[in-house]
């Protein structure tokens, strides 16, 4: 029977799957790294219904995390604060403002504002704000400064590995109960030094079991 | 696929809410959820349906898998008080149930009532619950519940009806034609709405009903009965520790006389048991005995004559057995004159009752352990002479006006009154409806009703506890009270909830609203407690069915539904009856030797008539069930309810009569031919696998572990010398727990009653799944803790014990070894974790886990669940989905949220008592202790060091940090030796 194809079609074939099998793999490689954790989410900077900055009220003007975060030391939830709490200062400081419009609105309408979530965990991560920053772990560790952000960024990549790091040697990242806040704090000597202190002081112990974070 | 879609909506049973719910849009059918339109949720998806679907996901799926989703964090515009993101809330409220009163805590969060709890602080309950209480949260969040003001069946809304009744006002005259239907009063605000409208319209009547009576005396006294005071108790057809009371108090009492608390010279109170229906009281029995309904009467006269004349009239009555211990039953008593009881239940009539007292008396315990107390009922007569006379009055055309609140009365009412054909002569028919029933469908005007976690209102107990119902949301539905639909029809001075109750009970409180916010916190008012005692009448011309040749049926309430409105609540129809063990139906209840007379087992549908009533339902074989009775709980089989309810049972209403309203006799039984599967979640039983019941049987492994009390007085370490085994070595090292905090459970056998309370508050709190009943028989139920049923003893006078199980959290799990993916591994504090988004599905855990506690979701049973149920989530667990394992952790949200807290104060360890599980709180006998063993000065480690104290398969080295404390049974050494433990032992 006469060939159909010429033989050295075979040697097209070979090099046609050796080059579809590298790109397969390369391809494969690409997307692993498209859907790491620190790559899809750290940078993560959406676009807020009110441009709210942090680096004027948190950075410039010093008000304090807590001031319209305060269920953080008191809960898991680090909430947004209700509209209420923008006008404590608005119905005395740029009443005409039109970049508060919405927070007018929401505050006379009851309606809520639709901030958009940067920072954001899977739903089986019952991760507690309370269990941090009411022993010393700073804000900062996981948000970055963000008195220096004028739109937050997500500045860590928040996956698993990340708060492990911290659950095996927390020490880096602790400190006085009253800087937590204070983004900006610079220790006069060794952090980790400081670090180890509190964990002796207060018997710090991260759970790194599965119970700790998954439920 | 295509294939296995269709078989998942079959027509006959359903598999789990995903079907039940198949409906998209809630709001949509809730306005014209009439029942008659209800069959278009169970459309077969069509191949056309399926395409689309499949098209919609393939573009969905393409374009979310671009970029991660846009969340939004919606936050209050005003603050609300009180209120932290993230930490629930907790309300003092109380809910009415069968004419008494259980103080609940109700957990909030995020404005959702999520969980229920007992309020130790409410004198009637003292914190217990039982499983209605626990599931009363979904029935909250029942997308099939009344959503709209219905006029002859239209959608209307409130103003509608307030224009109606002002309309209707100037007719009613002095009364006349308007009556007034409610369940058993105990709200005193509401008592004062129903005085303003009985003064306003003097002719009119007022009429309490209810299906399942639980006052025998028919009059407002009701008996207190202090169990804790009495050495021996005997039970003659009653059902005290189950659902003759719900309320937990005389469960609380009696495990209290149970409990032992010197373990070198223990005490236990004796109970005996003379009953038709193998109940809880009867599996709690040191001596249980099997007697007819209708021989319950004689036998407490011939127990009567044994003590007045110290003789024995060997009158023989009873089966079995029965009638030879009356002697040595009344010498027991007579030897504990003054600290002994006898009850019967209210299925007995008023002259059987009335013996009872008699024999209390000659006892000396009127006084020392039973009182009387006076309740705020203006009940004055037997309630079903009262409603028959309601039933004849509509049927000769004399009612105008009948305001319904009492719940589905076309349902539940004695089938010879014809209710509901009477119904439909009333001009005006009003009734306050929780869903769209048989009554609703009978009425001109359905009212939405609230849900007790919606309205205002308030409750007393016997005791005179009152406690102010407090709202945990507002009314989802708009559902009004019974007070407010009263005020709105007679024009009482204040028309909302909150008016009628807070004006009514503010005058009463001398410090006035500061006293008022304290009574709503502490969830109970500062009323004088009830001591008002009085001497008990009788009326004894109720008269006890007539003996007659023939089957007696029992009519008893149902574990799940109660009298019925709890049809449509799935967490209750999952949960196995305590005996029987059947989920999602009711059945024939037969005795071993009745059903082998009638030839009929296990499935078998029999018919039960008598006088041209006729109802067919399946057999279930129970044994140690009196012969020639049949027992049917009553409330399945409704025609008109929701997903949930719909096709579950038979109803046992069509052959209850007014003459037999709690048990009848003569009736006749054929059998259909036909068969009916039941789903039971413990299969083991005496007509199929005599191997396999208990743990007799199979000496090597005594699972649950009894002896009498002499045998533990004389062995005390009875329940660890009867396991042998060679010294125990792992081939893992062992790790060391002496330090930090080490979670462990210790569960007391000798205080279970088996009640089911436990079960269903697991489910609430850790978000587990209802998977129907074609799955439960297929063994795929989700309950994390489960209450195993054994029987001892031969097939017609059996003993029962029950014990709850659940994950054991062991120190050297088998179930950690095995896992491929480490989906499961232990916490340095003890506990075996579960990761749920680890779990790839093997179920090689599973099988190797000794106690089989692990559940697997076969399918996704929270799939298309209406979004108004899922409300009821806790949102502190994970919901599962399809294709993971799961098991209970201790309500590890809660020890971790309790460290968090402790943490926070700066404290490293826990206080003993700051986490309990969710079903050592739910547990009315308080027989799950939870806490840290290194703690040695914890109620834990104390309980560990019992003799009692065994773990359950110790020989498999799994070392279960739960531990069990062995049962002890009192028997009278006069009678037969509690036959189990001398069997078994010897």
């Amino acid at each position: 029977m006469a060939l159909i194809f010429p033989k050295s079609t075979d040697k097209y074939v070979r090099i046609g799957a050796g080059v579809l099998g590298l790109l397969a793999l390369g391809g494969g490689a690409v997307a692993m790294y498209i859907g790491y954790p620190a790559v899809i989410m750290t940078g993560y900077t959406p676009v807020q219904p009110v441009p709210y900055s942090h680096k004027l009220h948190a950075g410039d003007l010093g008000m304090d995390c807590y001031y319209c975060h305060y269920t953080t030391n008191k809960s898991s939830h680090a909430a947004v604060p209700q509209t209420e709490v923008c006008m404590n200062c608005h119905t005395r400081v740029k009443l005409q403002s039109p970049r508060l419009e919405k927070v007018r609105d929401s505050f006379n309408t009851g309606k809520p504002i639709e901030w958009v979530r940067v920072h954001r965990l899977p739903d089986y991560v019952f991760f507690n704000h309370q269990a941090h920053v009411t022993v010393g772990v700073s804000c900062v560790s996981c948000h970055g400064r963000i008195d220096q952000m004028v739109e937050v960024k997500q500045m860590e990549p928040l996956n698993m590995a990340f708060c492990l790091d911290c659950h095996r040697n927390p020490a880096p990242n602790l400190r006085p109960v009253e800087q937590v806040t204070n983004l900006a704090w610079k220790p006069d000597r060794d952090p980790a030094a400081i670090g180890r202190e509190i964990i002796q002081e207060r018997g710090i112990n991260p759970p790194q079991n599965c119970s700790g974070c998954h439920r | 696929m295509i294939q296995i879609t269709k078989k998942l909506t079959g027509k006959k049973y359903w598999r789990s809410l995903d079907q039940v719910y198949q409906a998209p849009e809630f709001q949509d059918w809730l306005n014209r959820e009439f029942p008659g339109e209800a069959a278009e949720m169970h459309d077969e998806p069509s191949r056309r349906n399926i395409l689309k679907l499949m098209g919609a996901s393939f573009a969905l799926g393409g374009l979310t898998a671009c970029r991660r989703p846009v969340e939004h964090i919606l936050p209050f515009s005003k603050g609300v008080e009180n209120f932290i993101h993230g930490k629930p809330l907790y309300y003092n409220t109380v809910m009415s149930l069968g004419g008494t009163a259980v103080g609940l805590t109700a957990e909030t969060n995020e404005g959702r009532p999520t969980k229920i709890e007992g309020n130790p602080s409410h004198g009637w309950s003292l914190g217990g619950t039982r499983g209605y209480h626990q599931a009363s949260v979904l029935s909250l969040y029942d997308p099939n519940r009344a959503g709209v003001v219905l006029n002859e069946g239209k959608n209307s809304d409130w103003n509608a009806f307030a224009g109606h009744i002002q309309n209707l006002q100037g007719s009613f005259g002095n009364g006349a034609g308007l009556r007034f239907l409610s369940e058993p009063l105990n709200s005193p605000s509401f008592a004062a709405v129903k005085k303003h409208a009985l003064t306003r319209f003097p002719a009119a009547k007022w009429i309490e009903y209810s299906a399942i009576q639980t006052n025998a005396t028919a009059q407002p006294v009701i008996p207190r009965i202090a169990f804790d005071k009495a050495a021996v108790v005997v039970a003659l057809d009653s059902d005290f520790l189950g659902l003759d009371d719900t309320s937990v108090l005389a469960v609380k009492e009696f495990v209290r006389g149970r409990k032992i608390t010197n373990e070198d010279s223990p005490v236990m109170n004796r109970l005996y048991t003379i009953e038709p229906q193998f109940t809880v009281t009867g599996a709690a029995a040191d001596h249980r005995y099997r007697i007819k309904s209708s021989e319950v009467g004689a036998y407490a006269s011939a127990l009567l004559s044994a003590i007045q004349s110290q003789s024995n009239p060997l009158k023989v009555v009873g089966q079995g057995s029965a009638d030879k211990a009356i002697a040595a039953i009344a010498k027991d008593l007579l030897a504990n004159r003054g600290k002994s009881v006898v009850v019967t239940g209210p299925r007995q009539p008023a002259a059987v009752h009335q013996i009872v007292h008699q024999l209390n008396q000659a006892l000396g315990n009127v006084g020392p352990v039973v009182t009387y107390l006076k309740t705020a009922s203006e009940q004055t007569r037997p309630q079903i002479d009262a409603f028959k006379e309601l039933a004849g009055e509509m049927a000769n055309g004399q009612v105008n006006t009948l305001v319904i609140m009492a719940w589905n009365p076309a349902f539940t009412a004695p089938a010879d009154l014809e209710f509901e054909a009477s119904l439909k002569k009333v001009a005006n028919t009003i009734y306050l409806a929780q869903d769209v029933d048989e009554t609703a469908a009978a009425s001109k005007w359905v009212i939405p009703a609230a849900h007790f976690l919606e309205s205002w209102g308030d409750a007393t107990a016997p005791d005179g506890t009152a406690s102010i119902q407090q709202p945990t949301i507002q009314p989802i539905h708009d559902g009004k009270s019974p007070a407010e639909l009263v005020a709105a029809i007679t024009g009482y001075k204040d028309q909302k909830a909150y008016d009628i109750v807070r004006n009514y009970w503010l005058p009463t409180l001398s410090g006035g609203e500061a006293a008022w916010k304290k009574a709503l916190h502490d969830g109970i008012l500062p009323a004088a407690a009830n001591t008002g005692t009085t001497t008990p009448t009788f009326h004894t011309s109720v008269a006890s069915p007539p003996a007659a040749s023939g089957f007696e049926v029992l009519f008893v309430p149902s574990w799940s539904v109660f009298d019925g409105r709890f049809v449509n609540n799935a967490w209750l129809q999952e949960a196995p009856d305590p005996i029987t063990k059947l989920t999602w139906d009711n059945a024939a209840l037969l005795s071993p030797a009745t059903a082998k007379k009638l030839g009929v087992g296990l499935g078998d549908v029999i018919s039960i008539e008598r006088n041209g009533r006729k109802v067919e339902g399946p057999v279930m074989v129970q044994p140690g069930q009196a012969d020639d009775t049949i027992v049917i709980p009553v409330g399945y089989g409704r025609t008109k309810v929701g997903h949930v309810g719909e096709g579950t049972g038979f109803n046992a209403y069509k052959i209850r009569t007014s003459d037999s309203f709690g048990f009848g006799t003569g009736f006749n039984v054929t059998k259909t031919g036909r068969t009916y599967p039941l789903a039971r979640t413990q299969e083991f039983d005496y007509q199929e696998e005599p191997k396999l019941i208990g743990f007799q049987s199979d000496v090597s492994r005594p699972i649950v572990r009894e002896a009498t009390i002499e045998e533990f007085k004389k062995e005390p370490n009875f329940a660890n010398e009867m396991v042998e085994h060679p010294p125990l070595r792992s081939l893992y090292g062992d790790y060391d727990y002496s330090r930090g905090q080490q979670w462990a459970m210790a569960i007391d056998l000798n205080a279970c009653i088996g009640c089911n309370a436990c079960m269903i508050a697991c489910v609430a709190e850790n978000n587990i799944g209802v998977v129907g009943k074609e799955q439960v028989a297929r063994g795929r139920e989700m309950h994390w803790i489960r209450l195993d049923r054994y029987y001892t003893g031969s097939v017609e006078e059996p003993q029962a014990v029950t014990a709850p199980i659940t994950c054991m959290q062991c120190e050297t799990a088998p179930c950690e070894n095995v896992c491929p993916v480490a989906a499961t591994v232990h916490s340095p504090e003890g506990l075996n974790d579960m990761v749920y988004n680890r779990c790839v599905g093997t179920r090689y855990c599973s099988n190797n886990c000794p106690y089989k506690v692990r559940r697997f979701n076969f399918l996704n049973w929270h799939l298309n669940e209406a979004e108004v149920t899922k409300m009821v989530y806790n949102p502190e667990v994970t919901v599962r989905m399809r294709g993971v394992m799961e098991k209970c952790t201790y309500c590890v949200q809660r020890i971790q949220n309790a460290k968090i807290q402790a943490r926070t104060e700066n404290r490293r360890w826990l206080k003993d008592g700051e986490v309990t599980p969710a079903c050592a709180q739910a547990c009315p006998a308080e027989c799950i202790t939870f806490g840290n063993v290194n703690d040695l000065e914890s109620r834990i480690a104390k309980l560990k060091q019992s003799p009692r104290n065994y773990a359950m398969l110790a020989e498999l080295n799994t070392k279960p940090r739960t531990t069990y404390l062995a049962k002890l049974r009192n028997p009278n050494p006069e009678l037969q030796p509690a036959n189990a433990v001398e069997e078994h032992r010897g």
